[in-house]
Order: C-alpha cells, then sequence, then structure tokens
C-alpha cells in the first residue's frame, strides 16, 4: 500500500531525508517515532505529494507520487501537521466542499458527512465555524476530511497535538477500529503514543531511518535488556551517535 | 475502499469559485475594499458632470486605472497568501484536483468582486440616461475596456500573492507592478524615456507593447465602432492575463517544492 524506496530530499544543502526506505501493508498502522526535527513531517509531506522527492520513488496503493500525483492523492487522507481548516466556513460546509473536491457526488457527500459526524462525534458543531471549535474537535474534522474519500492510505501528522489523554484514547480506538484494509501511518515525538497506538515503529534520527520493527519485538528485547522501551529507544539513538541530552 | 472518481477541471474552478466568494465577504475588508472603490469612482464622474456640465463617463474611465492600481492588489492579495500565512495550502495542494483549477477558481471569485465594483457604478448610467441621450456603444466599450484592464491587473496581483505569504508584500509587488505597466503607457513617461535614450525609441516601444494603458486607451477612447480596434486591445489585455494566470499557477505549485 505504501512503497518508499531510496527517498532523499535536502533543504539547502542539509539532508532532511537520507535514502529511506519502507514498505507498509493494508491493516497496518506504523508509528514515525523520533525527536522534533527529524523529518517526520519532511516524509510525510512528500507521501502526500505536497513536496516532490530528490531522489527515490514513494508509490500509495501502487501509484508512483511523482508521475500521477492526482491519482496518488485520490487513494490517500491526509492530517498535516497544524491540520489547517478553512477557518470562516461552518464544519459542514468544510467538510462537504472537501467532499465535493474528492469528486463525490451530493448523496454520497450526505453519507460519507453522515458517517464521520457520527464515528468522531461532530454532530454538535456542524453548524458551528471552524474557528470557534475547540482543538479536539479540530483535530476531529481534519480527520474527517482525511476520511471523507475512504481512503487506502492514511497519512496522520502528529494527530495527538493538543489532545487531552481522554482524547488520545478515543483516537486510538478509533484508528484500531478504521485500520482494517487501510495502511496508517502516523507520526509523533511521544513514545509512549507510538507504542500505544502502532503495531510497528520507524524510528527516525537526523533524517536517516534508525529502526523499523513491531512494537511487540521492541517491547521484547526492552525486557531482555533490564530496561524499559523510552531506555531502549535512547540506546538505540545513542549508538546511532545521536545525543538525547539537552544541550 | 471506494472507487476513485475526479471532479472535472471546470467544476473543480466553479466549487472553488463559489467556496472563495463567500470567504471574501466573511470579513469587513472585502466589503470596505468595495465600498470606497465604488464611492471614489461616482464621486468622480459625479463632479464632471455638475462641475464640468459634461454628460460622459470620461472622468470616470479616466480615474479607473488609478483606483485598479490600489483596487487589485487589494483583491488579488487574497489569491495565495493567505493560504500560505494559514497553511491551508498544504490543505489545496494535497486535494485530488488541478492547481491550475484552483488558481482558476479563485481568480475567477476576485474577478467577480471586481465586477461588484463596476455594477456599482451603472447607476451613472442610469443617471446619464435620465438627463439625456449619453453615447451608449462609447459607454459600453469603455465598460469592456474596465473589464480587460482589471482582469489583467487582478492576475498581477494573483500571480505576486504566491510569491508571498505577507499579504503586504504582495500588495506593494503587485502595485508597484501595475503603476509601472500604467505608466509606460504615458505620453509623458515615454517622452522621458525617448529622451533619456534618444534614437532608441525606447519609451515609444515599451508604451506601445508592454504598457497596459495602451490598450484601455484604445478601447475607452476609440472615436469610432469597429470590431478590429474593439477586439484587439481586449486580446492584448487577455493574453496579459492568461500570462499571470499560468504565472501565479507555477507560483502557487511551487510552493510544494
Amino acid at each position: 500500500m505504501i512503497r518508499v524506496e531510496g527517498v532523499h530530499k535536502s533543504y539547502a544543502g542539509t539532508h532532511a531525508v537520507a535514502g529511506v526506505s519502507f514498505t507498509i501493508q493494508p491493516g497496518e498502522i506504523v508509528g514515525f517515532l523520533g525527536p522534533n526535527g527529524a523529518g517526520k513531517s519532511t516524509r510525510l509531506r512528500m507521501l502526500s505529494t505536497y513536496l516532490e522527492p530528490d531522489a527515490g520513488r514513494i508509490e500509495i496503493a501502487g501509484i508512483d507520487t511523482v508521475r500521477d500525483p492526482l491519482g496518488a492523492r485520490a487513494r490517500l487522507g491526509y492530517l498535516p501537521e497544524h491540520n489547517p481548516l478553512f477557518e470562516g466556513m461552518r464544519v459542514r460546509e468544510c467538510l462537504e466542499f472537501l467532499a465535493r473536491m474528492r469528486g463525490l457526488n451530493r448523496e454520497e457527500r450526505e453519507q460519507r458527512l453522515g458517517l464521520a459526524a457520527e464515528q468522531l462525534g461532530l454532530a454538535a458543531v456542524l453548524q458551528k465555524r471552524v474557528r470557534e471549535c475547540s482543538k479536539g474537535y479540530r483535530q476531529r474534522i481534519g480527520l474527517a476530511g482525511a476520511l471523507l474519500g475512504d481512503p487506502a492510505v492514511l497519512l496522520l501528522d502528529e494527530p495527538t497535538h493538543g489532545l487531552d489523554p481522554l482524547q488520545v484514547l478515543a483516537l486510538r480506538e478509533f484508528l484500531h477500529g478504521i485500520s482494517p484494509g487501510r495502511a496508517i501511518l502516523f507520526s509523533s515525538h511521544i513514545l509512549a503514543e507510538v507504542a500505544a497506538i502502532s503495531s510497528r515503529v520507524l524510528l527516525l534520527h537526523q533524517g536517516q531511518l534508525l529502526l523499523d520493527e513491531p512494537t511487540a519485538t521492541l517491547e521484547q528485547r526492552a525486557r531482555a535488556e533490564g530496561i524499559n522501551l523510552e531506555q531502549h529507544i535512547v540506546r538505540v539513538i545513542e549508538r546511532a551517535g545521536g545525543s538525547t541530552r539537552l544541550g | 475502499m471506494a472507487e476513485h472518481k475526479r471532479l472535472p477541471f471546470v467544476q473543480t474552478a466553479w466549487a472553488v469559485c463559489a467556496r472563495e466568494w463567500n470567504a471574501a465577504f466573511d470579513s469587513a475588508l472585502a466589503w470596505l475594499t468595495i465600498a470606497l472603490a465604488v464611492l471614489a469612482l461616482n464621486a468622480t464622474a459625479l463632479n464632471e458632470f455638475f462641475l464640468a456640465g459634461r454628460l460622459e463617463l470620461r472622468a470616470l474611465f479616466e480615474t479607473l486605472p488609478m483606483v485598479l492600481v490600489v483596487l487589485a492588489p487589494a483583491l488579488g492579495m487574497r489569491l495565495w497568501s493567505e493560504d500560505l500565512r494559514q497553511r491551508t495550502a498544504e490543505l489545496w495542494l494535497t486535494l485530488p484536483v488541478r492547481t491550475g483549477a484552483i488558481v482558476l477558481g479563485k481568480y475567477l471569485a476576485l474577478l467577480g468582486l471586481y465586477t461588484l465594483v463596476l455594477v456599482g457604478t451603472l447607476p451613472l448610467v442610469i443617471l446619464l440616461c435620465q438627463l439625456g441621450d449619453p453615447p451608449l456603444l462609447a459607454i459600453a466599450r469603455g465598460y469592456l475596456g474596465a473589464l480587460a484592464l482589471g482582469a489583467a491587473l487582478l492576475a498581477i496581483a494573483g500571480f505576486f500573492s504566491t510569491l508571498h505569504a505577507e499579504a503586504l508584500s504582495a500588495f506593494v509587488s503587485a502595485a508597484f507592478t501595475a503603476f509601472v505597466l500604467l505608466a509606460l503607457g504615458d505620453a509623458r513617461v515615454m517622452a522621458i524615456l525617448d529622451g533619456l535614450l534618444p534614437g532608441s525609441g525606447l519609451g515609444s516601444l515599451l508604451g506601445e507593447r508592454v504598457a497596459l494603458l495602451g490598450a484601455y486607451q484604445e478601447l475607452v477612447y476609440a472615436p469610432s465602432f469597429d470590431w478590429i480596434s474593439t477586439l484587439l486591445p481586449v486580446l492584448r489585455l487577455l493574453l496579459v492575463t492568461l500570462l499571470f494566470l499560468w504565472g501565479a499557477q507555477r507560483g502557487a505549485a511551487r510552493n510544494r517544492a
């Protein structure tokens, strides 16, 4: 469903992403883990077709994102890092508009919007303007917008940012509920979140992929070393020459 | 998973246009800009009626280019700068629709706003008809020129809005460019440029080939009507419009790089 092969991206001579390869199958929920500046958002932006890779190849549901970006976009749902939304629109109008941009007819729009409102608990804010909604609702609106096209691939950049613990729990359950048949990739810099939500972890540091393992394997390794998962991740980063100290 | 459909180009542009039209009136800025432009244009024309006693809209069409130097950038800076600032550019550019359709839709909404300004001056035409027998064909050509010049300057403003996240920077760049492209067609500017490089004919060349004012004036001040002299300046202004819309589309897509 998601295939990334030898992808590079540089900004002003600095490698934001250096030669990364991985594949994500339908039904997998994979967590991009890494400190700020590790290149998580750059990778997701490349997968979403917002950025083009300098080298390498990305496929979304078998479609090359550079050769056919519109085809790839039609098959993916994307929640960007800062969750940009059309602030002045009412929530219903905003979601209807996004659904229309995905080529859905009136009947399909009504059906998908009703489903999204029910699944994500948006009924109470449908008539409100987006700018009047709380952070938690805004994240849900962004997620609903990403799901309107019933995508095969879902990309979520820091989806739990700004959510309270109960909302994080609800999001986790929601993602598990929609994961069958879908490849879900989400980013976070919080290990506990990644461990709780994902079945597999991709650890990023300074543009490179340090680790690609199932969450359960990582937990077993940490237990075998007599340390917790967090300490294990820190060791992996330090072995790769990275510093985990402030300053 | 659902089958994947695509919204056709024209329908996409139309849907974007409707969204942008509604969004424009979400703030008081659009109302204020349009109201001020209508007030300025009507005041100028009424001044001509009552002080000079002439039953024509010459003063309106003479003032319009200068009003457009400010009005087009004020409206056009909305095209993309706001999306860059609010990061909604990332939302737009990850939708399964062509960037050109998004830019065209946004541009048509701007053109609609400008058309409102021109509609706001139509009471003057009604007044003229009440007072006497105005040259309606000449007035119609004037409005055609006003629409074509406005369309070109809005496209220029839209192009600059794809280059600047700060609306003020987009406004200043567009206003400066609009002023230069209009001023080059002024006889005094042409004479100065010709004088600076004697024998080169630089001022005349720029005035005839580059300036937008010439094409507008050909439409507005033509002594009589014929199709060629009406269509040629319209085509020239349309070409400028299409060129800058293409540039705006490239500029918007460039934000992805």
